[in-house]
């Protein structure tokens, strides 16, 4: 079945090899970089002047022109303006310089470039719940950039392992890349391979992790909610291993370069009171965020809770529910359920879709699928009822001519 | 790109993926099929192709017995699949376990969107879809029954669009089912007759 899944997991597997070999970073314990100390070694309009970054450079244009012209980029102006406008705020000193894609991608990540291009996967759009939280992370990827961390990885590795061979050069660019998960999306055909081979090192992140608290705070968006995100992250993947019965390691991404991820939240909050200014209002901005984001939830919760992973799935339905239960998401969470196919499913699937037909924000889909759980156990005159007020809301709906057999 | 070599520096430390080298090692893992009403999957069921299709041959753990892929011009530009007798429980492709994500399994009593969900999984989980489109679900007859008909296409994370059309029917609580899928551009067109072709020659063993 579907010949190409063979020859991607083939291709995964030779990435993931890459990635595992590359990964020699030493694992010590340090203290808490503290957000004073973080100050941009870059300004606005920087350029490179010494012969290696400049070559670094050129080679990242080029990846940035195959990053523009992406068939997976999300290039709605209203969504990739509003990206814009958050690394305007979050980008100290190179704010004006940022440039920022978004690719559909149904993933937690964003990877900022050694140039100063950032990529936002659609699956972090997803995972935040407020336009600080969306910040916290852009912020962070810019601290990154404003630590020169990509050339100085890049140098790193060239010094420890002394090898001058093309490899090695495009091995170094992977560093430069390389932020956070990639996922089963490392295969990802040429972005993929460059931002899996090689990571940044602990003290780089605690350095982008202090950096970022501190562009947030100064923007007037509440600190606090970086640790709230990546602490959420962290459920989610202990929520997806548990189910499957297994610990949460991905073998190699953002968790595992942190070990200490219990610490390093510590010290996210720690930064988070050390910034706040008594009598200063932070906001979340939820409100701004929701309008922009509110309209692209159905596709990006649609692109996840396919995929099949119910403990990932339903932790995130949970979290975003936190916010208050609607239609969308008790409609998300019955397909949850409908997909896990275990015995008694079906019963827990229907119940999601009934709640969700009760608001009034509830997808033409629920009715359609609360109609063929009504089918199924036989009450077919109100399956028909619902089938017919899905044909109402979709009328040119793709399998309009099976729903109309239905209802005979 | 200077990262391809990166990749290739990579591959060489694997020693075992010869089984999956899809040719490049010196022999095939495909052989031709003849031009004659030939039995597919498990034996169940039987189809006669218009032209010689490449037949892959079934891989030891990777592959299941109710399925077998063929190809015209190579699996990542088209192929064709056929599923004789998935039974209840089991799933179209092999997967682990304890793997994160999961195409979902058949269940002798799922309906046309159910089926169609399922396909739709297999293209986001192992595939690399990141965009699905169902074009159309609609009844189709199939192997003398009522069965329905999947019309889709995808973006996948190789950035091309691929096209697909799967046929099929339950069957005394057995999924059978033909899927042809290719690039959009040029392949789907190009082989979709083919694909016909061998829907309409279709028989199940009596």
């Amino acid at each position: 079945m579907c010949p190409r899944c063979l020859e991607l997991s083939r291709r995964s597997l030779l990435v993931g090899g890459g990635a595992a070999a590359a990964a020699f970073h030493t694992a010590l314990a340090q203290a808490r970089v503290r957000p004073v100390d973080m100050v941009p070694l870059v300004g606005a309009g920087y350029r490179p002047t010494e012969r290696d970054e400049i070559g670094l450079w050129k080679e990242m244009e080029r990846v940035e022109e195959e990053v523009a012209d992406s068939n997976l980029l999300i290039t709605d102006p209203k969504i990739t303006g509003y990206l814009q406008n958050i690394i305007g705020t979050v980008g100290g000193p190179a704010a004006r310089d940022f440039r920022i894609y978004l690719m559909r991608i149904p993933e937690f990540n964003a990877i900022m470039f050694p140039t100063g291009f950032a990529v936002v996967f659609s699956g972090l759009l997803l995972r935040t719940r407020n336009e600080a939280q969306l910040a916290g992370i852009i912020g962070h990827e810019s601290g990154h950039f404003l630590r020169r961390h990509m050339i100085r990885s890049w140098r790193d590795q060239r010094r420890k392992t002394d090898i001058f061979s093309i490899a090695a050069m495009a091995a170094g660019i992977g560093g430069a890349g390389a932020g956070v998960w990639l996922g089963d999306y490392a295969q990802l055909a040429e972005l993929g391979t460059i931002v899996t081979l090689f990571k940044y090192s602990r003290d780089m992140e605690a350095e982008a992790d202090a950096m970022g608290v501190k562009l947030i705070a100064n923007a007037g968006y509440e600190p606090m909610e970086i640790s709230d995100i990546w602490q959420q992250l962290i459920g989610e993947e202990e929520a997806s291993a548990r189910y499957r019965g297994k610990k949460r390691n991905r073998g190699y991404g953002l968790f595992e370069t942190h070990p200490a991820s219990e610490s390093r939240m510590a010290d996210l909050r720690t930064d988070a009171l050390e910034l706040t200014v008594p009598g200063k209002v932070y906001d979340n901005h939820r409100a701004r965020f929701m309008e922009v984001v509110g309209p692209l939830r159905p596709t990006l919760l649609d692109d996840q809770v396919k995929l099949n992973d119910p403990g990932a799935s339903q932790y995130l339905i949970e979290t975003l529910a936190q916010d208050g239960w609607d239609g969308l998401l008790r409609f998300h969470e019955g397909e949850v359920w409908r997909l896990r196919n275990r015995p008694g499913d079906d019963v827990r699937a229907d119940q999601s879709y009934a709640a969700s037909v009760a608001y009034p924000d509830a997808p033409a889909e629920a009715w359609r699928w609360h109609a063929v759980s009504l089918m199924k156990v036989g009450r077919s005159a109100e399956a028909k009822a619902a089938f017919g007020r899905y044909l109402k809301m979709k009328p040119d709906a793709p399998d309009a001519a099976w729903v109309r057999q239905m209802i005979g | 790109m200077n990262w391809k070599f990166v990749i290739l520096a990579a591959g060489l430390a694997l020693p075992s993926c010869s089984s999956l080298g899809g040719g490049e090692y010196g022999f095939s893992d495909y052989s031709l099929v003849s031009v004659r009403r030939l039995q597919v999957g498990d034996g169940r069921l039987s189809v006669t192709p218009p032209r010689s299709w490449n037949r892959h041959r079934p891989i030891l753990f990777e592959d299941i017995r109710a399925v077998e892929d063929w190809t015209l011009n190579g699996p990542l530009l088209d192929g064709m699949s056929f599923v004789t007798g998935l039974k209840s429980g089991k799933s179209l492709i092999r997967q682990r376990r304890r793997a994160s994500q999961q195409v979902p399994a058949f269940r002798d009593n799922m309906t046309p969107p159910e089926i169609a969900a399922m396909i739709e999984s297999l293209y986001r989980v192992r595939g690399g879809a990141v965009d699905f489109r169902t074009l159309s679900l609609q009844p189709r007859p199939f192997l003398g029954t009522n069965g329905f008909q999947l019309d889709y296409e995808h973006l996948d994370e190789d950035e091309l669009w691929r096209r697909g059309r799967a046929v099929g029917a339950v069957i005394n609580g057995q999924l059978y089912l033909i899927l042809f899928d290719a690039a959009k551009a040029h392949y789907y067109d190009a082989a979709l007759p083919d694909f016909e072709a061998i829907i309409a020659s279709a028989e199940l063993k009596a």
